[in-house]
């Protein structure tokens, strides 16, 4: 949307529109709402979102080690000498390292690639953290690499990928499990799913 | 009477894309109804009851909802994951080449059994060819022919006289051989030898098994491919990006070099 579409609004408003489109997941609809709610807001509500927005522009930066977002290189995750550094968990997402983080089962590093190969996007290696992650790999005292990319066929050939450029035969890698999601079903779970749930199989 | 807004079909996942909270939009390629853009609704949740069956290159019968403006997947049944092509990544690759091909040529709002056939059996040839790379050949070939762009084996596209046995010339723009003695202006024309014109003859007189149990040399591989993956993406109009990651791993597997930069 364009503010030639929205002739009756004051051009600020109409520019407002035009920027929330933009929004992943923002239709034209949504954008004026969202528009017309900011100006309703109070004025000190209305300059915080705006300085929110102004701060994560000019202070997050990339972890220089594991390419997270943050605002200090290294990271705090990368700075806390209790974490296992022996270890890096490789995931695709900022997102997937809370996601982990919330577990609290998970005591050593993370490499974040921004996004997994997908060849029908053109998206390719290079346009991944990968580079970084093969670096770090050099280091000996890293003995372990959790691959823990999505189980998606995107997620699976970043793996592969991601694999077959290690160049460290003695480097222990390992990939999360797959199998049942806790309140899933067998009936409705598909096959590929429910093979790695039977090959994964636990003593009771 | 208004018509049904619920319908069943079989099809192949081409590609999957974010939506919203949990929601996916996949395009599917359907025997029934050709290229098909759909919803699935919670399908990134995990315990959702479509996760697993929306993802690329999955064979699956599908329960459908018409919606205003795509439709809506409400069942979807697993018939062929593919696992063997998805065990490697030069595998998935080259099912997603099938995929990006079909996304480009597929008709939408029409049947299309013979072109879902064909990707479903070149997926399931792949894996036991000789060379992998020759089943995608005859996918390209006949994905041309049952486009209306069937390339022309026999006669020669300028003269229309019939080629002899011997090395000719291919041209993709002009769809097809051009004999020795024509060289129109407008051709885009790339040497055929007489090797590879019997393997594309075979492409189009023999089946898929026959096509996938050839050992051709280097030389003669690298000529159809250049024949018929020009042809492709002459017809297409654009670039094939899954053939570009599949050159680069081919690359590497040949070298033995990494290409990160």
């Amino acid at each position: 949307m364009t503010p030639d579409n929205l002739p009756s609004a004051a051009p600020s408003i109409a520019r407002l529109v035009q920027e929330l489109n933009r929004l992943p997941g923002i239709g034209p609809k949504s954008a004026q709402r969202l528009a017309y709610h900011i100006i309703r807001l109070p004025d000190e509500e209305a300059y915080a979102l705006a300085e929110a927005v102004t701060a994560v522009k000019q202070n997050t930066i990339f972890c220089g080690e594991c390419q997270n977002l943050a605002e200090t290189t290294p990271c705090h995750i990368c700075a806390d000498d209790r974490r296992i550094r022996s270890i890096i968990c490789v995931v695709e997402d900022p997102m997937d390292v809370l996601a982990l983080e919330r577990t609290r089962s998970f005591k050593g590093m993370y490499h974040v690639l921004h996004g997994v190969i997908s060849p029908i996007n053109g998206i390719g290696p290079d346009q991944l953290k990968l580079r970084e992650l093969l670096s770090r790999l050099v280091n000996p005292e890293v003995t372990e690499l959790v691959v823990a990319t999505n189980p998606t066929m995107e997620g699976e050939a970043t793996a592969m990928y991601i694999q077959r450029h290690l160049g460290r035969a003695d480097l222990r890698v390992t990939r999360l499990a797959r199998g049942l999601p806790v309140g899933g079903s067998l009936e409705h779970t598909d096959e590929t799913t429910l093979s790695r749930a039977l090959q994964g199989r636990q003593e009771l | 009477m208004a018509p049904p807004r619920t319908y069943r079909c079989e099809g192949l996942t081409l590609r999957k894309a974010s939506i919203g909270e949990a929601d996916l939009v996949v395009t599917l390629f359907t025997a029934e109804r050709g290229k098909v853009r759909a919803v699935g609704k919670g399908a990134r949740r995990s315990t959702s009851r479509l996760v697993g069956h929306l993802e690329p290159l999955t064979l699956s019968r599908f329960s459908m909802a018409q919606g205003r403006d795509l439709d809506i997947v409400s069942q979807a049944e697993v018939l062929d994951g593919f696992a063997a092509i998805k065990a490697d990544i030069t595998g998935i690759t080259r099912g997603l080449y099938i995929a990006e091909l079909l996304d480009g040529f597929g008709p939408e709002d029409s049947s299309s059994p013979g072109l879902l056939r064909l990707a479903v059996n070149t997926l399931r040839a792949m894996p036991d060819a000789v060379d992998a790379e020759m089943p995608l050949r005859y996918f390209e070939f006949h994905l041309l022919r049952l486009s209306g762009m069937l390339p022309e084996l026999y006669q020669c596209v300028e003269c229309r006289r019939e080629v002899e046995p011997d090395s000719h010339r291919f041209s993709v723009n002009l769809g097809g051989v051009l004999c020795p003695s024509c060289d129109p202006a407008e051709a885009w024309a790339r040497p055929l030898s007489l090797r590879a014109m019997k393997v594309v003859r075979l492409m189009h007189r023999g089946r898929l098994a026959e096509v996938a149990a050839l050992n051709l040399s280097p030389a003669v591989a690298v000529e159809i491919k250049a024949i018929l993956s020009s042809a492709v993406r002459y017809w297409l109009g654009k670039d094939i990006r899954s053939n570009a990651f599949l050159e680069r791993l081919q690359g590497e597997e040949v070298t033995g070099a990494s290409t990160i930069g």
